[in-house]
């Protein structure tokens, strides 16, 4: 098969040393960033991506892939041991993960975290590998009217579909849509809502708003909470390796965790966290052991954690096929593209291709050095658990503002990082999603133009939009997402949705 | 700010952003009204997106006013306005002085007014650990990894 | 004593080459990793390397199609036979559009260093063979010939609405569909949905060898070399552009000051690393200083003015 030719080659090339390099350094990053509470793998990619730009950009899109994995890995590590999960996705390996360490099982709940995140990111990369040129094929005929109702099918799941309220969701896509229209209007070189300000004529940078909400607004919100008791770093006590027991529980739940979580991540719809709440609920409703769940099932830390990382893995389906960004670590990495003169898109596989397969294959390399990084060196890890507070957000803040004054030292730049920074407190004050902000920033001018592009090519005709099987296909499933939710809440069914909302980082 | 929510009491907070939302929408409108508008291809111009986005706002606007004086907010744990400010603070005076003093002494300020939001004191103690560790990642990036930040009197001592 | 009179030269050699070499601080009035930006780190590099200058920091001001930067730079460096600027022909079009304060008469302009011409193409499929097929469709009905290029305003669409001027259509009829990039432009004219692409050769360049684009005409006043397609002047269109870089030094430098500024920047263009960046990086040596230079700018700014007025983007 062709996929294979392509990805030894790929592979080849991501074995290269400096490649190997670019791997070691993502994957270690990324894992102290899971690691760390308040930093996400988006934070990292953002504030590195202005030190990147004279690196070769295979070797910095390794990097950032390497991040985007070595996070999932360590946000388990810190869920389990501290029950505050480092990033968003991992909220529930703390449900089962925590109680096991507090039960002297830490070992085996880090364990069957790593292999199952390892199974699954091999896998769901695999998939990745072959999957991707099928999607090539089909997007290639896609016009700017398909593009648009494929964006309208994105902005209705990200925003409305899941989580407990869909006028917050809603709320703020809608912000993020406001902030969207800022700057030059491709079209017409309009200026647009920038109020006589030439800093605001490129409109606002994603990295920018990113790192405001993910790092300034969690660290005002860490302060501003009263500290509720103290916080417990559970020792690893004892062997960290599984029994056979252990061993003959995890493996069906990291396979499904895999399978739920893989096409949860690819389809144009976006977060971890959903599969991850699909996967726990799953492995509760098929387990021979109901009285361990809520008391630290080996199951409820398998099958998420799997689900976890296939559905980062599918995620990188959208974007390097599409070009659609579906979470904010995406949306960033999409810049990263662009940075480097780089379009994702089907036109990438035909244009790019070695960059392509090496960045997929390196995806397997990574995996392969994160399981050695999170097994036998945990402990190294928990030791970052072990920084105050005070000097770990204190740093998070300098690494933040760095980034954003190394991208574009103007003090217009350092009052946007203020005021959104402001702006996430408040979201999370309230508890409004922050995902959808960031993917309306992203997706709406992109939903725009392409609107208006189906428009201009048709010289006005509105009946383009719909003139395709697969634009009609993606408005249908839109309006079932949309009308879906809206009728389990009103018969009463709420509280499932609400256990899957979505607030990635 | 009062928590709110499940009483059934009209919820402020939730109110305030309701009003915040409608301003936002009533700014984006009365803007995008002053923008001149040139023929096009396209029935779909500039204007019609920031249309569409205001009266969404202003629909949420509403939408949040109701849910507010219903209660539909979730409950809200009180919270600590002085660490906020003191973050912000530490903001401020790094956006004050990074163009005066340079990278590491604004940058040492919201390191330090940073950790004293989250209890980490005293000023004059943490002031200069946040200078040498902001002049260390200067050096880092800025020399190293050829990033340009803004030197100051400290940076032009380094060689 | 020889040894002395030895180490007396080399110590005389050390001080000699800071005390000659000036230091600049180079302004890349974008962001880290565009076009303006690797010309001023390339720049830096090979100055450094050659000894022309001892020291060149490289600041960058994103933003607004570089007038951010040349508003920063006019305002700051009045003077400084130190402080130099990146700039190019997006800005001529950037200073009209976002209306700027300051324009490119406020500083002192040194020197066209690289320059690429457009290219007309259209996707291997198209019933366009040629230039004068693409002319007469024009003409014909010029709303339904669709142009995908670079954002609106830019050298892209420029080019498109001189075209249209020049075989006497109304500019203001082209329907131009603005992308990001070339590359994103690329997609949509690969997949049938505009009539055209415009942009710089390098963004269609494999396309073409790999054929599944066809060129239909370049815009430079010379052919490229390898590139079956002729000018758009052989083709019968009265049309001249080029996408080309520049560096400028600031206002209010005596004329002494500039010409050692302009020696140091022809030295630096002559130099084979200079050159050797250049190949590397793929851009195409348009060096040109002086009297010379200066008249080629205040052309290409006329022109630019008419043609936005005439499409529309300037009032």
């Amino acid at each position: 098969m062709e996929t294979f030719g392509l990805l030894f080659h790929g592979l080849g090339l991501a074995l290269q040393p400096m490649n190997l390099l670019y791997a070691l350094i993502g994957v270690t990053l990324g894992t102290a960033v899971g690691v760390l509470p308040g930093i996400g793998p988006a934070l990292t990619v953002a504030l590195l991506l202005p030190v990147t730009y004279q690196l070769d950009p295979t070797g910095s899109l390794i990097m950032f892939a390497g991040i985007y994995y070595g996070g999932m890995y360590g946000g388990s590590t810190t869920s389990i041991l501290l029950n505050t999960p480092g990033e968003s996705a991992s909220i529930v390996t703390a449900l089962e993960g925590n109680k096991m360490a507090r039960k002297g099982r830490g070992g085996p709940a880090l364990a069957t975290a790593a292999i199952g995140s390892f199974v699954a990111g091999l896998i769901a990369t695999l998939g990745l590998a072959f999957i991707s040129p099928w999607m090539v094929k089909f997007a290639l005929s896609l016009g700017p009217a398909d593009y648009f109702a494929l964006m309208v099918l994105a902005f209705v799941t990200v925003s409305a579909a899941f989580g407990d309220s869909a006028l917050r969701g809603l709320t703020a896509l809608f912000l993020g849509l406001a902030l969207g229209l800022i700057g030059i209007d491709l079209q017409t070189g309009q200026a647009r809502l920038s109020f006589g300000i030439p800093d605001l004529l490129d409109g606002v940078e994603v990295t920018t708003l990113a790192v405001a909400l993910f790092a300034v607004g969690e660290a005002l919100k860490i302060a501003a909470t009263p500290p509720e008791g103290e916080e417990r770093i559970e020792p690893v006590k004892g062997s960290v390796w599984m029994t056979k027991q252990d061993w003959a529980r995890s493996w069906k739940p990291w396979l499904r965790g895999t399978a739920i979580g893989f096409p949860i991540g690819a389809m144009p719809a976006g977060g971890a966290e959903i599969g991850t709440f699909l996967s726990y609920s799953t492995e509760k409703a098929l387990t021979k052991h109901p009285e361990e769940f809520g008391n630290g099932a080996i199951e409820g830390v398998a099958g998420p954690e799997a689900a976890n990382n296939a559905s980062a893995a599918g995620t990188l389906v959208p974007l390097l096929t599409l070009g659609l960004p579906t979470s904010a670590t995406a949306a960033i990495m999409l810049a990263g593209f662009q940075q480097f003169g780089l379009q994702p898109g089907p036109l990438l596989f035909a244009t790019n291709a070695p960059l392509v397969w090496s960045l997929i294959a390196s995806l397997l390399v990574a995996n392969f050095m994160l399981i050695v990084l999170n097994l036998p060196l945990v402990g190294l890890w928990v030791r970052l658990l072990a920084i105050p507070k005070p000097w770990l957000y204190a740093g998070i803040l300098t690494f933040a503002t760095l980034g954003c004054i190394g991208a574009n030292p103007s003090p217009v730049e350092l009052a946007l990082l203020l005021a959104f920074g402001l702006l996430g407190y408040g979201l999370r004050r309230f508890s409004y999603p922050i995902a959808p902000v960031v993917v309306g920033l992203i997706l709406g001018p992109l939903a725009e133009q392409q609107l208006r592009r189906a428009l201009a090519i048709s010289q006005g005709d509105p009946s383009v939009l719909v003139h395709s099987p697969a634009a009609i296909i993606l408005y249908t499933i839109a309006a079932i997402a949309l009308l879906l939710p809206l009728i389990l809440r009103l018969r009463g069914k709420g509280a499932v949705l609400k256990a899957m909302q979505a607030d990635e980082d | 700010m009062s928590g709110g929510g499940a009483s059934g009491r009209p919820d402020r907070g939730g109110l305030v952003i309701a009003l915040l939302l409608a301003i936002l929408a009533a700014v984006i409108f009365f803007s995008t009204r002053a923008m001149p508008v040139t023929a096009q291809y396209t029935r779909v111009g500039p204007t019609t997106f920031p249309y569409a986005v205001a009266a969404g706002l202003a629909a949420l606007a509403v939408g949040t006013a109701v849910s507010a004086l219903r209660g539909g907010f979730p409950e809200r744990e009180p919270e600590r306005l002085a660490p906020v400010l003191w973050i912000v603070g530490g903001l401020v005076a790094q956006i004050l002085l990074l163009k005066p003093l340079g990278f590491s002494i604004a940058t040492g300020f919201l390191f330090a007014l940073t950790a004293r939001g989250f209890g980490r004191g005293p000023l004059w103690v943490t002031i200069p650990i946040g200078v040498v560790f902001s002049l260390v990642v200067w050096v880092i990036f800025a020399d190293v990894l050829q990033l340009s930040l803004p030197a100051g009197p400290l940076e032009r001592l380094v060689p | 004593m020889l040894l002395r009179s030895l180490s007396g030269v080399v110590l005389a050699a050390v001080l000699a080459v800071p005390a000659l070499a000036a230091n600049y601080t180079l302004i890349a009035p974008a962001a880290p990793g565009g076009g303006w930006d690797q010309t001023a780190r390339t720049m830096q590099t090979v100055m450094q390397d050659e000894g022309i200058a001892g020291n060149v920091q490289v600041t960058n001001v994103p933003g607004a199609g570089g007038t951010i930067g040349l508003a920063q730079f006019v305002n700051q460096s009045k003077g400084n036979p130190e402080a130099l600027i990146v700039g190019g022909y997006v800005m001529l079009g950037a200073i009209l559009t976002n209306a700027s304060p300051v324009d490119l008469t406020m500083v002192t302009p040194i020197a066209r260093l690289t320059g690429e011409s457009e290219v007309i193409v259209v996707p291997a499929s198209s019933e366009i063979q040629t230039m004068a097929d693409l002319v007469t469709r024009l003409k014909a009905d010029p709303g339904a010939v669709s142009w995908a290029g670079g954002s609106a305003g830019g050298t892209d669409h420029i080019a498109a609405g001189l075209i249209a001027k020049a075989v006497g259509v109304d500019p203001t009829k082209v329907n131009y569909i603005a992308y990001s990039g070339g590359g994103e432009a690329l997609a949509a004219i690969l997949g049938n949905q505009v009539t055209v692409g415009v942009s710089g050769y390098g963004e269609f360049e494999s396309q073409i060898e790999a054929g599944t684009l066809r060129a239909l005409a370049v815009s430079g006043d010379a052919r490229i070399e390898g590139l079956d397609a002729p000018t758009l002047k052989e083709a019968g269109v009265d049309v001249s552009l080029e996408n080309w870089r520049m560096v400028a030094a600031a206002p209010g430098i005596t004329p002494e000051q500039e010409a050692a500024i302009t020696a140091d920047i022809t030295k630096m263009a002559q130099s084979e690393s200079w050159k050797k960046a250049l190949a590397d990086r793929g851009w195409i040596d348009r060096f040109q200083s002086g009297e010379e230079f200066r008249n080629q700018l205040a052309e290409d700014t006329t022109a630019t003015a008419t043609i936005l007025k005439a499409i529309g983007l300037v009032k």
